[in-house]
């Protein structure tokens, strides 16, 4: 009898909490706002515009970080997204592409767990949009003993430094190459680069070191462990590091660069160095709206891919009218909305059907695979290069960038698009393969 | 070794980070004397304010109102709890009570999650009108919000302390917390006398949210767990005293600090509240074992 | 299923003082060793690779839960760091893997060892504290584990102490036992170890430490007036389930490959004690229960295409719903409802068509099997480890945790 009555209460207690878990469902559904307006037709995305696919399916799978506090879902949402705009205009002659999204909480096992079950379950024959912390070192293997050549999102050093991986963006120690490469052109006379306390510090902070190192900067080297729930101390120490003529470079998740950054704002010391710098991660509307306008031209953010807000390019209103059409509602909902993480799916699945339309005969591992690795100089419309995969020991297929700064609730173009300074030894080697392949400035 | 010049900022930041500790620890340590019950939901469910706040002033609803949903919603979330499972839990040890409430603190921990997505790079933050308010001590500047956080600290400290001595109501939950039958036997309405002490202490559970999601950040990972750390304080001052828990927090906080400007144990400044609370609780337990009152384990 | 119906109930009979096998005892042995051949011959056969991943690492975690197991329903001691102690085997074994070509089996051993000592030396000072205290102050010390190993990080190849090397592009696996490359294989031998281990558990609890934990449970100073050394036989339980615990670590590096610290964040323990408190902390099954609701049900939600975060929700009422209602665990409280649900349905069919009660054959082996209510501290004739491990924990009013009557 007591047992039963217990019951009953605790199911109360859960019917209760469900409810004002939905009121506060309302409050972020509401919370959410539409960005842009679709100015461009979503059949651009296809070869047939109106015609479902109705053929058999092409089988594209991903593995993506999703956990309290780090979810790259929107990147797979946002290629997703692109994959339903194309099977309801065509598909890929005729075939729609079916797309298998695995998610994983950075846990070594599950993430090899998954790619097990996306190639010997689902029957993926390609894979796309990967976007992981360290997925690119637990499968990278896999991938090359099964013959795939993934195009992805890379953070792990093994997404740039294997035949397997090819990305659209460029990852940390790339992008914290660009925001010190700024910081030193802007005249600066000390770099202090603080990174979160991840595995593969070493080697994200090799990159830096090499710019400083070349330009006679001197350059403190720290970390920190995140989440970051000491903010002040930590900003303090930077801006004491660096002095009034030095640089604070960040290479942080979006919200531990903001907890930083407005702890320097409310110890008043964000003038105490001469300019703030941030790695890619920072990149978004949300931290420019939270930050508010004493951040305006005093913070430098490396943006690997074209900023949307400035751009109107063809390809840059597809992107938009495919996230209006299939980016807004469902289960695969993209809640960032317009920003670096959708541009970065919408690239990957664009360079897959890029591929896809060009086989003829069967879609198989063999033949996918052949031509993932095959596409050359593809102009993707999103970077400041053309994008090649090709059959090279490493891939740093995107190493040119653009560098924003906040300005009053958007990230806007501080400066256009930039080599990344082969000083860094990865980089010149990957050049020494590959070559540069920058678009004619005119054409964008 | 840093010199005393580079120190100076670390202690004032150092007693920041000790009174958001304490606003945590003191809230421990109040909800503990008052039911019996280490309430380590307390930092999950000041998130979930926060963040229901954050939802309201993003569509444009007045902050005080927002504000006032969130304590609002602290405070009833944690009389609901309280009422459901504290007589469920009553006859059980401290330790069964304390991990009831870890899993109130998963539920809400993966609904913040669901509700309040980062999977788009989202990041959100709340600030306080407080905030741009400030003066300079060590050539850095201290924001109202930050001595808020002491103050209220303080206030509540004494206020409690005064409140559990010399009230009709203190008096009762004192002695509820000590043997709830026994107190029903002399006539206290106990239902009545907890449901208070659930109430204030959800809503101290939302005030403390949201100015930590101004001061620390606002992000459920960071405000759920920070109760850790917090948590470190009330034992060192053993979940008894309020006044020790509060100097206690601004000790953590000033020795986490003080570690930051030496090179060597930099990186190993989180580890501070709990070496010290381990420390402080061995150094107890070597003259006695430790025991709660109740608990005849 | 039924038998078990009439555990808390009726005196022991002369039958089982006996040390004869009866013969449920036959068929509950013979259970488990079909399950158990099953499980490691055919079953990998039978799935994807993808559960047999994730079956591994059930394997890893009965383990994990088992040591808990040990700590919450032998003694009473609430752990809320046995993650951190996780990390501490996991680390050993990778150091050792990538530093020595010593075999598996011993590196094993070793990283169980090395896991006992530290663990046993952390928590000596701390095993004066009881309850509450003690289940908070291991969180601290777990807290402060974490931010060494994230400073410290894992072994990935690299020389020194810390085995670490910052600058790596390309990380090296951790190996695995020859015999045991692929998946399936090594899958085999996770559960060969746990086996193992479950058995050193059971063996444990069956003899001296086993009775000694159980005086110590029902009451510490009558533990002490009967002559149990209780400060030894408490540092022995630590000691023990820090070992399995290793032990767990070490095949947890072998089977991931990679380790980061990052997986081993204190909080984690929050949600094993979840799910050791749900799966029981005082049966054998618990563990294994608890290991499938941590790592087989992330992986079914994952193909259902469920948020993770659900999953965090359902522990999370999970726990609440364990400690209210049933305190024993899904392990114990399942197989009585379905016990309970029978005898229901029995007694429907009873009504019909009477059948005379001494003729069930479930309701004598059941008061067979039953002990006296104060008789857990005597040897179970049993040879059935594990439901006589559920039996020699008291009954849920007297349990570890101290519940008045």
């Amino acid at each position: 009898m007591y047992g039963l009555m217990s019951r009953t209460r605790v199911i109360v207690a859960v019917v209760v909490a469900t409810g004002i878990a939905t009121l506060a469902g309302y409050g972020t559904a509401a919370a959410s706002t539409s960005t842009g307006s679709a100015t461009a037709k979503t059949s651009a995305c296809g070869t047939k515009p109106g015609v479902k696919a109705t053929g058999s399916p092409i089988r594209l799978g991903t593995i993506v970080t999703n956990q309290s506090g780090t979810s790259f879902t929107d990147i797979s949402n946002m290629a997703d997204a692109y994959f339903t705009c194309v099977n309801d205009n065509g598909g890929i002659n005729g075939h729609p592409i079916h797309y298998y999204i695995e998610t994983e909480q950075s846990n070594p096992a599950q993430i090899a767990a998954d790619a097990r079950q996306l190639v010997q379950t689902d029957h993926v024959v390609g894979v796309v949009g990967n976007t992981s912390i360290i997925e690119c070192s637990v499968d990278s293997s896999y991938w090359k003993s099964h013959g795939y050549y993934v195009i992805a999102s890379g953070i792990a050093p093994e997404c740039y430094g294997t035949p397997n991986y090819a990305d659209v963006n460029m990852g940390p120690r790339y992008s914290s190459d660009g925001a010190v490469q700024y910081a030193i052109a802007k005249g600066i006379k000390k770099i202090v680069f603080d990174q979160s306390n991840v595995p593969g510090t070493g080697y994200i902070a090799a990159g830096p070191n090499a710019l400083a190192a070349k330009a006679h900067v001197s350059i403190v080297q720290l970390t920190e462990d995140v989440p970051i729930a000491d903010a002040d101390s930590v900003a303090i120490k930077e801006v004491d590091d660096a002095g009034p003529d030095g640089a604070v470079i960040l290479n942080f998740t979006p919200p531990d660069a903001l907890v930083i950054l407005q702890a320097a704002q409310s110890l008043g010391i964000v003038d105490h160095v001469k300019m703030w710098g941030c790695s890619t991660p920072c990149n978004t509307d949300f931290l420019s709206q939270s930050l508010g306008k004493a951040w305006n031209s005093k913070l430098f953010v490396n943006a690997e891919l074209t900023p949307p807000d400035s751009t109107s390019t063809a390809t840059m209103k597809l992107y938009k009218a495919i996230y209006q059409q299939y980016g807004t509602t469902g289960p695969n909902k993209v809640s960032g909305g317009i920003g670096a993480f959708s541009e970065m799916g919408f690239t990957e699945a664009e360079i897959a059907v890029h591929a896809l339309e060009g086989i003829k005969g069967a879609y198989t591992v063999k033949s996918v695979n052949a031509a993932f690795k095959g596409v050359k100089n593809f102009e993707t419309g999103m970077m400041c290069q053309k994008w090649t995969y090709g059959s090279y020991p490493t891939h740093i297929a995107n190493n040119e960038d653009y560098t924003v700064t906040p300005d009053n609730g958007k990230m806007v173009t501080a400066q256009g698009c930039t080599k990344i300074s082969a000083v860094d030894p990865q980089i010149a080697s990957y050049r020494k393969h590959a070559g540069t392949a920058s678009l004619d400035p005119t054409s964008s | 070794m840093p010199s005393w010049q580079e120190f100076q900022p670390f202690i004032v930041t150092g007693l920041a980070l000790g009174g958001v500790y304490a606003l945590s620890g003191v809230g421990l340590v109040v909800l503990y004397q008052a039911t019996g019950v280490v309430y380590l939901a307390f930092g999950a469910v000041g998130a979930t304010g926060a963040l229901l706040a954050w939802s309201l002033i993003s569509v444009h609803v007045a902050s005080w109102l927002a504000w006032i949903v969130c304590l609002a919603f602290s405070g009833a979330l944690t009389l609901a709890y309280g009422m459901v499972f504290g007589p469920l839990l009553a006859r059980r040890t401290p330790l069964v009570k304390a991990t009831a409430t870890l899993g109130l603190l998963l539920i809400l921990y993966g609904a913040m999650d669901l509700l309040w997505t980062t999977s788009g790079g989202e990041v959100r933050s709340l600030t306080l009108p407080s905030d741009s308010h400030s003066f300079s001590i060590a050539g850095i500047q201290i924001t109202y919000t930050q001595l808020i956080g002491l103050a209220i600290g303080v206030v509540i400290t004494i206020a409690t302390a005064a409140f559990l001595r010399f009230t009709k109501l203190g008096t009762a939950m004192r002695a509820m917390a000590n043997d709830r039958d026994i107190t029903a036997t002399l006539g206290v309405p106990v239902r009545r006398v907890e449901a208070a002490a659930w109430l204030g202490c959800g809503v101290l559970a939302g005030v403390a949210g949201l100015l930590l999601a101004d001061m620390v950040a606002l992000d459920a990972t960071t405000l759920t767990f920070l109760v850790i750390s917090s948590l470190a304080a009330a034992l060192i001052a053993r979940l008894r005293s309020i006044t020790l828990t509060f100097l206690a927090a601004l000790l953590v906080g000033l020795v986490q600090n003080l570690m930051v400007p030496i090179p060597s144990l930099t990186n190993y400044n989180d580890m501070a509240p709990f070496v010290l609370a381990a420390l402080a609780l061995l150094a107890l337990s070597r003259r006695r074992v430790i025991a709660l009152s109740r608990e005849e384990v | 299923m039924v038998n078990v119906a009439g555990r808390t109930a009726g005196p022991r009979q002369p039958g089982s003082l006996l040390r004869r096998p009866g013969r449920p005892t036959v068929i509950r042995v013979a259970v488990v060793v079909v399950l158990l051949l099953f499980t490691v011959v055919a079953l990998p056969q039978l799935i994807g690779l993808y559960y047999v991943d994730y079956l591994t690492q059930v394997a890893v975690y009965a383990m994990v839960a088992l040591g808990l197991g040990v700590l919450v329903g032998r003694v009473g001691l609430m752990s809320l760091g046995q993650v951190a102690v996780l990390s501490v085997g996991a680390w050993s074994a990778a150091r050792l893997l990538f530093g020595t070509s010593q075999p598996f089996p011993l590196v094993l051993v070793e990283a169980g060892l090395i896991t006992m000592v530290l663990g046993t030396v952390l928590l000596l000072p701390a095993l004066r504290m009881r309850g509450l205290y003690l289940a908070l102050i291991t969180l601290m010390l777990a807290s402060a584990v974490y931010i060494v190993l994230l400073t410290l990080n894992f072994p990935n190849g690299g020389a020194g102490f810390s085995g670490y090397n910052g600058n790596q592009i390309h990380i090296p696996p951790i190996r695995r036992p020859s015999i045991a490359n692929s998946d399936p294989a090594y899958f085999r031998y996770a559960v060969l170890v746990a086996v193992v281990m479950f058995a050193l558990v059971a063996i444990h609890i069956r003899t001296r430490p086993g009775r000694a934990w159980a005086a110590i449970r029902q009451s510490e100073p009558a533990a002490l007036a009967a002559g149990i050394n209780t400060t030894l036989y408490k540092l022995w339980a630590v000691a023990l389930a820090s070992f399995v615990t290793g032990v767990a670590g070490g095949v947890l590096a072998g089977a991931v490959h990679y380790l980061y610290s990052d997986d081993f964040p204190a909080y984690t323990s929050i949600t094993l004690l979840a799910v050791v408190l749900m799966g029981g902390a005082y049966s054998l099954w618990g563990a294994i229960v608890a290991a499938l609701l941590m790592q087989l049900l992330p992986a079914l939600l994952n193909n259902w295409g469920v948020s993770n975060d659900w999953l965090t929700i359902l522990f999370g009422i999970g726990v609440v719903f364990t400690l209210t209602t049933a305190p024993r665990g899904i392990a114990d409280q399942f197989p009585k409802d379905m016990a309970r649900l029978g005898g229901l349905l029995l007694r429907q069919v009873r009504r019909r068509r009477p059948v005379p009660a001494s003729a069930s054959p479930s309701a004598s082996a059941s008061a067979s099997a039953s002990p006296s209510a104060s008789g857990s501290v005597s040897p179970s004739a049993s040879a059935s480890s594990a439901s006589s491990a559920a039996r020699a924990a008291p009954t849920a009013a007297s349990a570890g945790e101290g519940e008045a009557p």
